[in-house]
């Protein structure tokens, strides 16, 4: 079988309805009287107080309670009650006024406006304070001692049980669920073990769940005692039936009773463990013969389960602030890490191990519109998109955690041993969606039920009322499909670390937007910068050069060379630098006067350029061949300058011992390139070669910097802006510039550009044939 | 050389603000050979004031109504566009034509130049022998080619 289906309706939920905190009677072991505390008279006393004391129910009510007990009694209990704080169950010693000499034993509480004290015979020792104590703080000692909850769980039940004396004592613990599992027992050889048994959480529902929380102990001497109602059974400051929740004498479901009976037991108690608000567990003691447990045997197992409450507290705190110190350590590392390396991704991949260590995870997916990344071990891609879209849809906009996937996601039963358990965490609740899924296997379980947990009733023959079950045979189920829950103490980690990525993104965000606003306006600056410092550099140039001129005009009829020399060596510089600033100035105009793409055929760009080009061809008698170019989305303008520049520089760079060929051709070779977007773009490859002078290679990045120069001016004109130019425009267009040159042989410089839609460079095949 | 038509000397106002300017144009119109009466004036405002004669320029002497107006239309202060705005709306002056000196190549520039009401357009070139033939051609263009209006402003 795979797995538990969900449980009949049919259980012992019905006995969430049974209202069995008014059961209008109590267990006749003692005596139970409800008064109003301000006029001390008796509003309701339960039928077997004459068993107790020469009084009849009739005599008692609405009479006072000093007259029903004696003086030194009513005084001890005006005081207790006068006291702050009363609690459930303060201990009272109680003497009746006239029939018997005995001391009782009485417990006090308050309930709904009514005060309650409920009598019983108290056990022998009651005077021996000192071995009570003694016997107590020995027990607490020795549970004190546990070092881990097991062995604290176990030293609860021996001490519980050489206390009370009942033949089982267990040790009870909830789940999620509610249902429940023995996890320490202390027993007589004769009485089967329970130790490691599931049971239902329908075999304590929910009610007495409740009552449990509210009173921590409740006591049935004998399964079989015959109910003392009390009478009336009215509280006249409510109108309706007495409130016995916190009555110890509470006379309990029969339904409950037959449980007992189907157990073999007769005598049982337990007691809560409580953690804060919430019912941990149980003590629960049993006894196959009826057993009474006198108040203090009670008071000292009380005591007992707090002393374990407390210590299951301490130790459950202590692994929370280990694991959040642990968390702490982890974060700190992961906020260097990914300061150190600019990337939440990187960060969260170098400290992956400890990240799932922490988490208790298998596997990590951050999913986002940029991608999916994955540590450790998770579904596959296409699985997690199906699953991020499971989580997208639920309500709960802030967490999805389940430690069983495929009960919600069916097709996850094909990878349970990857991902049963997923704590899925958004980073942001608006879109663009990102979340960070953990994931847990399969743990692969053997549950030992006592009894089947989904027949946990019998129905009554012919009876709407349901009867609990009577088989406890051990029962086992083997669950699959389900992984480790979430711990609060990890969703709570799985919840900062989300933090932390956030935060990282967004400061991120902001730095990478500050920067390009920073880049932009530096551009922007630079553009400018250039653009003004040319326009009035060359206003002084003009001067010089016209002052040089003059000069040289001057001084021509003295026919001094030394001096001619020097205005022209005046003038040759203030050519240069009016050179050097007008190509700056282009260099800084290619953002400035760019223009939007649009299709054109560089065919026909490059059959203009080597038109405008003719005259330096024809000069340096080279040949310039053009193939079938493609049409593709640029600026028009700027392709062509980028085609001159690459021309011109072919014809100047020609080798002097040959005729000068140039080519311009459509490299075959294609690059696939992958872009942000996923979709896989064509980039074309156009190239300029030559059978020129070439350069060595150590030089082919370099030459594409801003006024880089190979050759001195006096070998070669020019200020070296015409490749940086190149480069610029390419780079505007997304594509990228190259130069493969062999010195003496020749140079093929390329850039790439985007291909436009398929349509577009099959007509430019079609021009060119 | 006789290019005028008659033989007063005719009046040409430079509005340049720049002192290596003023000394390369009267350089330049000496290697051209011109006789002119060349008046400097560094900016519009006292392009205004000399039309104007007001301020410096109340004398009437010291103001002879220009026959050419060449005009670097970068000047601090009230900048040559300007300048030709306010004199292309007055009745009295609009006549005057302006040459524009400027070392902008910039087609933008010189398109929004005419436009305004520019008579013509010069790109400053940076050599002399270019600057003297520049200017020549100028002169012999608007001094002896071109048939000028004859306007007594009513200030003369």
């Amino acid at each position: 079988m795979n797995d538990r289906p969900v449980p009949d309706t049919v259980d012992l939920t019905n006995c969430d309805r049974e209202p069995i905190h008014i059961p209008g009677a109590i267990q006749p072991h003692g005596v139970l009287i409800a008064f109003a505390e301000d006029s001390f008279q008796t509003v309701s006393v339960s039928s077997n107080l004459p068993q107790f004391a020469p009084f009849r129910p009739d005599d008692v009510l609405g009479g006072s309670l000093a007259d029903v007990f004696d003086a030194g009694s009513t005084a001890r209990l005006r005081e207790l009650l006068g006291e702050p704080g009363v609690s459930v169950g303060s201990p009272i010693a109680m003497r009746f006024a006239r029939g018997v000499d005995a001391e009782f034993m009485g417990l006090i509480h308050r309930n709904e406006g009514l005060t309650f004290i409920e009598l019983e015979i108290p056990e022998k020792d009651l005077a021996d304070s000192h071995a009570f104590f003694g016997r107590t703080s020995g027990a607490i000692k020795r549970l004190q001692a546990a070092k881990t909850l097991d062995d604290a769980c176990a030293a609860a039940a021996r001490e519980v049980r050489r206390i009370t004396g009942f033949d089982r004592v267990k040790v009870y613990r909830f789940a999620a669920d509610f249902s429940g599992q023995v996890i320490a027992e202390d027993r007589i050889e004769a009485v089967e073990s329970f130790l490691g048994l599931h049971f239902p959480p329908s075999d304590i529902p929910v009610q007495a769940r409740k009552l449990y929380a509210l009173n921590p102990l409740r006591i049935i001497p004998d399964i079989n005692y015959l109910p003392a109602p009390i009478l009336p059974n009215l509280n006249p400051r409510t109108g309706r039936p007495i409130d016995l929740s916190l009555a110890v004498l509470r006379s309990v479901s029969p339904i409950h009773l037959e449980y007992m009976r189907n157990i073999g037991m007769r005598g049982t108690m337990s007691i809560s463990i409580m953690r804060g608000d919430r019912l941990w567990g149980l003590i629960a003691c049993h006894n196959r013969e009826p057993r009474h447990v006198g108040p203090d045997a009670r008071q000292a197992s009380e005591l007992v389960a707090q002393v374990l409450a407390w210590q299951i507290g301490v130790m459950e705190e202590e692994t929370v602030t280990r694991q959040t110190l642990k968390g702490k350590a982890i974060q700190r590392s992961l906020i260097s890490d990914i300061e150190q390396l600019h990337d939440h991704r990187a960060g969260l991949v170098r400290n992956s191990e400890a990240l799932l260590e922490l988490m208790g995870a298998s596997g990590l997916c951050l999913h986002s519109q940029e991608g999916i990344m994955t540590l450790g071990t998770t579904p596959s891609e296409a699985e997690i998109e199906s699953l991020v879209n499971l989580v997208g849809g639920t309500d709960d906009a802030e967490l999805f955690q389940t430690d069983r996937l495929s009960a919600i996601l069916p097709e996850a039963a094909a990878y349970t041993y990857v991902a049963s358990g997923v704590l899925a965490v958004p980073l942001s609740r608006s879109p663009p969606r990102r979340v960070m899924l953990w994931f847990r296997p399969e743990v692969a379980q053997t549950v030992y039920w006592a009894g089947n947990p989904d027949k946990p009733v019998i129905a009554g023959q012919g009876e709407l009322r349901l009867s609990p079950r009577k088989s406890f045979a051990s029962w086992t189920e083997e669950t699959r499909g389900r992984a480790i829950p979430w711990q609060s103490h990890e969703i709570a980690a799985a919840v900062e670390i989300r933090d932390l990525v956030i935060d990282v993104i967004l400061r991120n965000t902001e730095k990478l937007e500050r920067v390009n606003t920073q880049l932009a306006r530096s551009n922007e600056e630079l553009e400018a910068f250039a653009h003004v410092a040319s326009h009035d550099i060359k206003e002084p140039l003009r001067h010089i050069e016209a002052f040089a001129g003059m000069l040289g005009e001057s001084i021509r009829p003295i026919g001094d060379e030394r001096l001619r020399n020097l205005v022209s060596g005046i003038e040759s510089s203030s050519r240069r630098l009016r050179n050097l600033i007008n190509d700056l100035a282009e260099f800084s105009q290619v953002g400035q006067q760019a223009k939007p793409f649009a299709p054109a055929s560089l065919q026909e760009i490059a059959q203009e350029v080597v038109a405008d080009l003719h005259q330096r061809i024809d000069e340096a008698a080279a040949t310039v061949e053009i193939d079938a170019l493609p049409i593709v989305s640029c600026d028009r303008n700027q392709m062509r300058q980028v085609l001159q520049n690459l021309v011109s520089n072919a014809i100047k760079y020609r080798h002097p011992a040959r005729p000068c060929r140039i080519r311009i051709f459509a490299s075959a070779w294609h690059e696939e390139e992958y872009r942000g977007d996923g979709t896989r773009a064509s980039a074309t490859r156009i190239c300029v070669s030559d059978n020129g002078i070439g350069f060595d290679p150590k030089y082919a990045e370099q030459i594409f910097e801003p006024f880089q120069r190979l050759h001195g001016p006096d070998e070669y004109e020019g200020s070296g802006i015409g490749l940086a130019i190149c480069r610029k425009i390419v780079q505007r267009h997304g594509g990228s510039v190259g130069v493969e040159t062999v010195p003496g042989i020749g140079s093929t410089f390329w850039f790439t550009l985007a291909k436009p839609a398929e349509n577009n460079s099959l007509a430019a095949d079609r021009r060119s044939t | 050389m006789s290019m005028h038509r008659d033989n007063t000397v005719p009046t040409v106002l430079v509005a340049e603000d720049h002192n290596y300017d003023k000394m390369i144009l009267k350089e330049v119109f000496s290697r051209a050979g011109i006789t002119a009466d060349l008046h400097f004036v560094g900016d519009g405002e006292q392009m205004l004031d000399y039309l104007y004669r007001r301020g410096n320029f109340a004398e009437e002497l010291s103001a002879p109504t220009p026959a050419l107006i060449l005009l670097d239309l970068n000047m601090p202060r009230l900048d040559g566009r300007k300048v030709i705005h306010i004199l292309r709306a007055d009745e009295t002056l609009r006549h005057l034509p302006v040459i524009a000196l400027s070392t902008s190549e910039s087609q933008k520039h010189i398109t929004e130049a005419y436009s305004i009401g520019i008579n013509a357009y010069l790109v400053k070139p940076a050599n002399i022998p270019d600057y003297v033939a520049k200017i020549t051609s100028l002169w012999q263009f608007w001094m002896v080619t071109a048939s000028l209006p004859v306007v007594e402003t009513s200030l003369s």
